[in-house]
C-alpha cells in the first residue's frame, strides 16, 4: 500500500462565462483551478488555504467529482478518478466524503437528524432497519450527539451541534478521506474550537486522512501537517505547516500572514504588516507569468513575462516548494520592496489627499 | 464629558415564546479619537446594543440612557435623530452588499447622504466630494469609479465605499458593526488601516463591534466583552488580554487556535450560550464556567473594579485581588496566558 492516499495531478477547471451577448457564447473562460498538483498522504492533514475566489472550494468540488475537471487527473488509492462514470464513481464515494461549511444550508430543514445520518447507509445498501438505527446512533455517539436525539429536526440543534450532524454523515461510512470546506468558518470561537477538537479525535481514532480548506490561518495552523496556499487558481507555497508559519517564501504568503490579527496586543503592535494593494484580479482573464506580479511588492520584468512553477529552493527542505522566481529571504523586509515592473502591469493605489 | 455614555441600558423584545432580554444593564462611555471594541459571540446583543443607539430596534422595550454630546439620543423624537444619524454619527453593517442600494450608481448614494443632510451644497461640489472620499478610502480611479454600481466593486471595496459615505459628513462618532467579518484577512487589513486612518485625520471616535480578539488587538483602545446581554468585562486593551479577571474572557481566549500550542488540544468553552428568554439563575455564565462557585447560582455578580482599578470592571464572585484570587483557586493564580 503506498504512502500517498490521494494524488492531485496538474488539474484544471475552466468554467465558461455565461454571457448574454450571444456573438461573444464561451469564448471567455473563468480559470477557478489552472493546474493543481499536490499528494495527499494516508493519515495526513493537508491544509488548503487562499482567500474568497482563489479556487479551493472549486478544487475540493474536482477532487471528489461534484465537478467533472477540464483536464488533469485526480489518482485515489492508485486509481485515476477522473474520467469514472457517475455510475463507477459510486462505490468509491463511500472512501471520501466531503463536510460542508454552512451548517444550517447543508442539512434538509424537513428531515429528522436519524434519516440524514441514515442516508449513506440506505444509499450504499449497507444497513437496514434496526441495523441502520443502530449504527446511526453509534455515529451519533462518536461525534458526540445524544443518541436519543435521532428523531429531533435540525432546527432543535444549535450550529455546532448542527456542524457535528455533517460531520456524523460523512464519517457513516467510515471513508479513508474526509474533505473538510470551512467547517468552522461559521461557528462561534467557543464552539469552533470543539468542532476542531472532534474532528482531531476523529482523525486519531480511525486514522482519517484530512484536505482541511479554511481562510482562518490559525485554524489551519493548527490542524495541518501540510499547507497548500494558492492564489488565483494556482498553488504558490506548498510545505510542511512550520515552514509556511516561520520561513514562507512567497511575498503573498507573507503578505497573507502578516494580516492576520493577532490576538496578543503586544505582539500586534510591534508587528509590520505588508498591506497589499488592490483587489485578487479577474479570474477570467489572469494576469501573465505570475499571477500575483500585479499586487507583488517584489515584481520585476520576468515575473510578467514568465511563469515560475514549484520548487524547493536553496536552504529549504525538499518538501518546502514555491512557485516564485524571487523569493523572500529569510529577515527580508518586505515593507521596503518595491516592484520594478512597468506602471501598466501594476496595480496603483490611488494618492491620499488629507482633506476630503 | 465623554463623547458618548451609555448609561445602564436595557433592551428587551416581547415575542411570541417570551421576552428576549437582548441587552441587560449596559454602561459604558468613548471619547473622540478613542476606540471600543465590543466583543461577544453570537447573541450576546452587541448588535442589539448599537442598533439601539441609533435608534433602529422598532419594538422594543428600552430603558437607560444614550448620552451623545450632552442629549440622549433614546428620547429624541425621530426627526431630531434623523438629524444625528449621518452628520454627527456614521454607521458601517457587516454585509457591505445588502447595505448599498444595488439600483444606484455608488457615487449617487454618497451625494445623496451630503444633500440629504447638507441642502445648500450644490450637486457638483457633493460630488467633488464624493470622488475624494473615494480616493482617501483607496478606491483606485475615484473619478471614474464614483460611477461604477456596487455589483461593479468588489466585498473589499464596498466596504471601503460604506466607510467613505459613513465619513462623508465627518462624524463625531462611527459606529462599526463587524465592519470586517465577511472580508478576507489581506482586505480586512486594508479596512482596519482605512478606518484608523480616518480616525487620526478627523478624531473620530469608534464603536467597533467584533467577535474577533485579534481585530480588538490590533485596534481597540478599550474593550467591553459581553455574553448573554450583560457586561463580563470591561477594561483597557491590554488588561483584556494580560490582566484579565472574568472566566469568559479567559474561555474566550483560550478556545483560540493562536493561543494553544500546534497539534495540542484546544480548550473550549463548555456547553452552548443560554436563551435570552429563559436565563439562568445568577452569573448568566455559571453554567459553562470552569470556576463555578455555589454562590454563582443564585446571586448575580455586580460588575465592580479589579484590584482597586476604576478602569477595569468584572462582573464575577472570585476574588478581586491577586493574591486572594491565588489562595482561593490555585488554576486561577497566575491568569494571563502566555501565548
Amino acid at each position: 500500500m503506498s504512502d500517498v492516499l490521494l494524488s492531485v495531478e496538474n488539474v484544471v477547471k475552466h468554467f465558461p462565462v455565461q454571457s448574454s451577448k450571444r456573438r461573444f457564447r464561451s469564448r471567455e473562460f473563468v480559470h477557478a483551478v489552472d493546474g493543481v498538483s499536490f499528494d495527499v498522504r494516508r493519515g495526513e492533514t493537508l491544509g488548503l488555504v487562499g482567500e474568497t475566489g482563489c479556487g479551493k472550494s472549486t478544487l475540493a468540488r474536482c477532487i471528489t467529482r461534484l465537478l467533472d475537471i477540464t483536464s488533469g487527473r485526480v489518482v485515489l488509492d492508485g486509481r485515476d478518478i477522473s474520467t469514472l462514470s457517475s455510475r463507477e464513481m459510486r462505490p468509491l464515494r463511500r472512501e471520501m466524503q466531503l463536510i460542508f461549511q454552512d451548517p444550517y444550508g447543508s442539512l434538509n430543514p424537513k428531515r429528522r437528524v436519524g434519516s440524514i445520518i441514515g442516508d449513506p447507509f440506505a444509499i450504499h445498501g449497507v444497513a437496514d432497519g434496526a441495523e441502520r438505527k443502530r449504527r446511526v446512533q453509534e455515529t451519533m455517539e462518536q461525534v458526540g450527539l445524544n443518541p436519543e436525539h435521532y428523531n429531533r429536526f435540525p432546527a432543535e440543534f444549535s450550529g455546532g451541534q448542527r456542524q457535528r450532524i455533517g460531520v456524523a454523515r460523512a464519517l457513516a461510512l467510515r471513508p479513508k478521506l474526509l474533505i473538510c470546506d470551512e467547517p468552522v468558518s461559521a461557528l462561534d470561537v467557543s464552539i469552533q474550537a470543539q468542532v476542531i477538537n472532534l474532528l482531531a479525535d476523529l482523525q486519531k481514532q480511525f486514522g482519517l486522512t484530512y484536505i482541511f480548506i479554511a481562510h482562518d490561518l490559525s485554524v489551519v495552523r493548527h490542524v495541518s501537517d501540510r499547507v497548500a496556499l494558492m492564489y488565483l487558481g494556482k498553488v504558490v507555497e506548498l510545505a510542511p505547516v512550520e515552514d509556511i508559519f516561520q520561513t514562507a517564501r512567497h511575498p503573498y504568503a507573507n503578505a497573507l500572514l502578516s494580516a492576520v490579527p493577532i490576538p496578543d496586543p503586544i505582539r500586534a503592535d510591534k508587528r509590520e504588516r505588508i498591506i497589499l494593494v488592490g483587489d485578487v484580479p479577474s479570474p477570467i482573464e489572469p494576469p501573465s507569468g505570475c499571477r500575483f506580479h500585479p499586487r507583488c511588492p517584489k515584481a520585476q520584468q520576468r515575473c510578467v513575462d514568465k511563469e515560475p512553477t514549484l520548487s524547493a529552493q536553496q536552504g529549504d527542505r525538499a518538501e518546502h516548494t514555491v512557485a516564485c522566481h524571487f523569493p523572500v529571504r529569510p529577515g527580508e523586509d518586505l515593507t521596503l520592496a518595491r516592484p520594478a515592473i512597468a506602471a501598466k502591469d501594476r496595480i496603483v493605489e490611488p494618492d491620499v489627499v488629507s482633506d476630503p | 464629558m465623554a463623547l458618548l455614555e451609555i448609561r445602564d441600558l436595557h433592551v428587551s423584545f416581547p415575542t411570541m415564546d417570551g421576552v428576549v432580554q437582548a441587552v441587560r444593564g449596559v454602561s459604558f462611555s468613548v471619547d473622540s479619537g478613542e476606540t471600543l471594541g465590543v466583543v461577544g459571540e453570537s447573541g450576546s446583543g452587541k448588535s442589539v446594543l448599537t442598533q439601539t443607539i441609533m435608534g433602529l430596534t422598532r419594538g422594543a422595550r428600552i430603558s437607560g440612557q444614550a448620552m451623545f454630546q450632552g442629549r440622549d439620543l433614546l428620547t429624541m423624537s425621530q426627526k431630531e435623530l434623523q438629524s444625528v444619524r449621518g452628520t454627527k454619527i456614521g454607521m458601517i453593517f457587516q454585509d457591505p452588499l445588502s447595505s448599498l442600494h444595488p439600483c444606484y450608481r455608488v457615487g449617487w448614494q454618497i451625494i445623496e447622504m451630503i444633500r440629504a443632510h447638507e441642502s445648500r451644497t450644490s450637486k457638483a461640489a457633493a460630488r467633488a466630494r464624493a470622488v475624494d472620499l473615494l480616493r482617501l478610502v483607496g478606491i483606485p480611479q475615484p473619478e471614474r469609479r464614483v460611477d461604477d454600481y456596487p455589483h461593479q466593486f468588489s466585498g473589499g471595496m464596498r466596504q471601503r465605499a460604506m466607510i467613505a459615505m459613513a465619513m462623508s459628513l465627518n462624524p463625531a462618532l462611527l459606529i462599526a458593526d463587524e465592519p470586517t467579518t465577511a472580508l478576507d484577512v489581506t482586505v480586512q487589513a486594508q479596512v482596519l488601516q482605512v478606518m484608523q486612518r480616518m480616525q487620526q485625520e478627523f478624531d473620530t471616535a469608534i464603536v467597533l463591534i467584533t467577535h474577533d480578539l485579534g481585530v480588538i488587538a490590533e485596534v481597540a483602545d478599550k474593550a467591553v466583552v459581553m455574553y448573554a446581554g450583560a457586561e463580563m468585562e470591561h477594561a483597557a486593551r491590554n488588561e483584556i488580554f494580560y490582566q484579565l479577571h472574568h472566566p469568559y474572557t479567559e474561555g474566550l481566549l483560550r478556545s483560540l487556535p493562536a493561543y494553544n500550542s500546534d497539534r495540542t488540544r484546544l480548550q473550549p468553552i463548555a456547553g452552548q450560550p443560554p436563551s435570552l428568554i429563559d436565563l439562568p439563575g445568577g452569573c448568566p455564565f455559571h453554567p459553562r464556567c470552569p470556576y463555578v462557585m455555589e454562590r454563582c447560582s443564585r446571586e448575580v455578580p455586580p460588575l465592580e473594579p479589579v484590584e482597586q482599578n476604576a478602569r477595569h470592571l468584572s462582573a464575577c464572585w472570585l476574588p478581586r485581588g491577586a493574591a486572594e484570587r491565588a489562595a482561593v483557586l490555585p488554576r486561577a493564580a497566575g491568569r494571563a496566558i502566555a501565548p
